[in-house]
């Protein structure tokens, strides 16, 4: 993890780091609340770890009045950094309220879409909100790999809610889901990327679970695939070095966990039901919002990862890395 | 001069952090560096801020003061803080 120092060190210093790198130990409150605000999506893709999609908002989805109290406990308690994901988070019936909310307290929020609804008016409005950033996820260079992939989905259309984008002036990111079928388009999606005016970059391995485990045996890129896929990306991160971040996990998710298990991020997960997750790639919920409040459930966020039955859960994932397949089945700490 | 438009501050036990949520960056501050970034939020002028500190911290041979500066100085270079 890169770590740096600004100041000398005997008087006034700082030490930085991502806030995946943070320590949650003794922070008084998460520094990053990542909040799938529904499962309900417009579209049902073949890679989607929420198994979101037409009709699959849970039944038990947290009520406008819920929704605005949780808001209220983050922004009093100065969490610095939200995002709004899903599902297709905008196409939660109060999404604008919810984004005005939080930028007129001044929080710092990020949008994660597929780019569907990215009409100019929605754009121009996300635009006076202030919202800090826009994620549009865009698996593929082409229409053919993209639609593909994003069953339901239109490659058009997504690039043109980004230029839309760009003409209200929203700060852009993409990510990147790689599969068998995409993979070979990295190096042109990062370059379609910085065309459509994105400041960053993200991708990573896709992970096994959700709708990917039905998916997989024709979904899941070979080593070999991915050799080449990391290669072409570090190649483009210098390449685009000052004019778009392209950041990446090269790290496979045992690694990642075995990280967490020591070092877990000051980051919560909430669940569109008010469950709280330590961490997207564990089944483990350490609070629920309907109960508790948010400072109770940061108040034993530690402790939950001490549990035994997370490390177990890690250390069975190295014996068969397709355990993650159980992520839906939450286990309560 | 002010935080930057994209930098978030906020006080802890052990001083503070500062969160650039475009980079993602995280800054965690010292007490002096909290007493810094404190100032400047509540818009001090930079100038002044190395003499409030000397007088709130003990500065034994001027090192907090000297740190301060600095500490200004990167904050501006780092694009923390705009004026």
């Amino acid at each position: 993890m890169a770590s740096a120092t600004i100041g000398t060190g005997t008087g006034a210093s700082a030490s930085v780091n991502t806030p995946a790198a943070t320590g949650s130990g003794e922070l008084g409150a998460p520094l990053y609340i990542a909040w799938q605000v529904t499962n309900e999506c417009n579209l049902a893709c073949l890679h989607c770890i929420e198994e979101s999609g037409p009709g699959k908002a849970f039944h038990d989805e947290l009520s406008d009045e819920q929704v605005f109290a949780v808001l209220k406990q983050t922004l009093d308690l100065d969490v610095p950094y939200l995002s709004f994901s899903g599902g297709e988070p905008m196409v939660h019936p109060r999404f604008f309220d919810m984004v005005e909310y939080v930028c007129a307290r001044n929080g710092q929020l990020k949008i994660e879409t597929n780019g569907h609804y990215l009409e100019p008016e929605n754009c121009a409005r996300l635009k006076e909100l202030g919202v800090k950033a826009v994620q549009v996820s865009l698996d593929g260079a082409t229409r053919e790999t993209f639609n593909r992939m994003r069953v339901r989905g239109d490659f058009d259309r997504a690039v043109q809610g980004i230029r839309n984008l760009r003409a209200a002036g929203v700060p852009i990111e993409i990510n990147f889901s790689p599969t068998r079928f995409n993979v070979h388009e990295i190096g042109a999606a990062v370059d379609l990327a910085a065309e459509l005016g994105a400041y960053s970059f993200y991708t990573g391995r896709t992970m096994y679970t959700g709708n990917a485990v039905k998916t997989w045996h024709r979904m899941a890129p070979s080593e070999a695939q991915y050799d080449d896929f990391f290669k072409v990306l570090h190649g483009k991160t210098e390449e685009y070095r000052g004019r778009m971040r392209v950041h990446f996990h090269e790290m496979g998710l045992l690694e990642e966990l075995r990280y967490r298990l020591q070092h877990p991020a000051a980051l919560l997960i909430v669940l569109p039901n008010g469950l709280v997750k330590l961490i997207n790639a564990l089944p483990f919920i350490c609070g629920d919002l309907r109960r508790q409040t948010l400072g109770e459930i940061w108040g034993r966020f530690q402790q939950a990862w001490q549990d035994p039955r997370v490390a177990k859960f890690v250390d069975d994932l190295a014996a068969d890395p397709r355990a993650t397949s159980t992520l839906h089945q939450w286990v309560y700490l | 001069m002010k935080l930057a438009k994209y930098v978030k501050f906020r006080e802890e036990k052990f001083g503070g952090v500062l969160f650039e949520t475009r980079s993602e960056k995280v800054y965690t501050l010292n007490p002096a560096a909290t007493a810094v970034v404190r100032e400047i939020q509540a818009g001090s002028d930079a100038a002044d801020i190395p003499a409030r500190l000397k007088a709130r911290f003990r500065d034994d041979g001027g090192a907090i003061e000297r740190e301060a500066v600095t500490f200004i100085t990167e904050l501006r270079q780092k694009g923390l803080v705009e004026d």
